[in-house]
């Protein structure tokens, strides 16, 4: 995690340093580059500072920040994966039909919603009803 | 549901690993959090984009934005940002909450310091249609004075930047619903529902603070 860490940081100190440099090139006439620049500092800055707080929640040293890590110490249960689900094609079918409906017109969007709805409701509780909910 | 597939361990594991249920090696971070964060990353490069778009036309047409602005209703907008503000008070509160594994309330609706987390995010939704019924209104009005999307570049870049923040927090406000949601159709709160409640409260933190950017650049930089 130390090496992703670093990587964000190195990212969001070369975009905060040419966001200067940018800046004074031009003597800040040029608002746009400054600004991009900006976010794509805090793009990095945003992953590695998340990171670092993470990192300091866990349990120890990750398995990758310490020389004598093996591969075994990160084996276990990684939480819950699906291993299928027809959810998403008919959430993307019926999401498609709302973005043909702005091209077409707004009675399509609604009866997009009307698709899009259940099958959003669907996908996201599949997991979630029962005696076996997770 | 007897299928579950997990990225499941070989049996040659050495050593005991301390691991929490549905979350994973406590040695690791919890994925959906860290993956969560990834995607608000380059969420910041989508409004990166409308903020260039904002600062290049303006930069282009300063005159336009002398006269464009003065229909801004900049006191309204703000009590409107201060509803949004404190819409993430109460969605952090409700994190604590379910970080602590109080769903609901244990004590009667006015007690507000025993309820659970499920409370603090209706009233962080309460707070939150608040504040997209105030963007309708504000919407309607410039409408009414003729400055629709189609008007000029000014009008346009706008409704653009502020219309795609409305939609992402109409989308936070339709996750806030299904987190609840799941809350009720769930016998017991694990730590996969907390994980969701916690990623929710990212993403509408993250909205709040791109909102205060753009409320910043459009209304106080005018």
């Amino acid at each position: 995690m130390l090496a992703m860490e670093r990587i964000g940081y190195l990212f969001g100190g070369f975009a905060a340093l040419m966001a200067v440099v940018y800046g004074v090139w031009n003597d800040f006439t040029e608002p746009v580059g400054v600004v991009g620049l900006t976010l794509g500092a805090l793009l990095g800055f945003m992953i590695a500072g998340y990171l670092n707080i993470t990192r300091r929640k866990l349990d120890g040293v990750p398995p990758e920040d310490d020389p004598l890590g093996e591969i075994s110490d990160i084996a276990g249960d990684y939480g819950f994966f699906s291993p299928h689900s027809w959810w998403p094609l008919w959430l993307a079918a019926s999401s498609a039909l709302i973005f043909l409906g702005l091209a077409i017109g707004w009675w399509l969007v609604a009866l997009g919603a009307f698709f899009t709805i259940p099958a959003l409701v669907g996908w996201v509780f599949e997991y979630w009803k029962g005696p076996h909910a997770l | 549901m007897t299928l579950v597939a997990t990225a499941e361990a070989t049996t040659r594991v050495s050593g005991p690993v301390p691991s929490i249920p549905d979350y994973g090696p406590a040695t690791r971070p919890n994925m959906v959090a860290v993956g969560t964060m990834v995607w608000l990353a380059s969420e910041l490069m989508f409004f990166a984009a409308l903020f260039a778009f904002y600062f290049s036309l303006r930069g282009h047409l300063p005159d336009m934005w002398r006269t464009e602005t003065e229909l801004l209703n900049v006191p309204f907008a703000f009590g409107n940002t201060i509803v949004l503000v404190i819409s993430s008070v109460w969605c952090q509160l409700g994190v604590w909450k379910a970080e602590a594994g109080q769903v609901a309330r244990t004590g009667s609706l006015l007690k507000f310091k025993e309820w659970g987390m499920r409370e603090w995010y209706v009233l962080t939704y309460i707070f939150g249609s608040i504040f997209i019924a105030g963007q309708v209104y504000e919407y309607a009005h410039l409408v009414a004075e003729g400055v629709t999307l189609s008007t000029n570049s000014y009008s346009s870049i706008f409704y653009l930047a502020t219309g795609f923040h409305g939609m992402h927090v109409t989308g936070g406000l339709i996750a806030f619903l299904l987190i609840i949601g799941r809350t009720f159709t769930t016998r017991r709160y694990t730590h996969l529902q907390e994980t969701g409640a916690v990623v929710t409260s990212y993403y509408w933190h993250f909205v709040d603070v791109v909102w205060i950017a753009l409320f910043a650049m459009i209304y106080l930089l005018k």
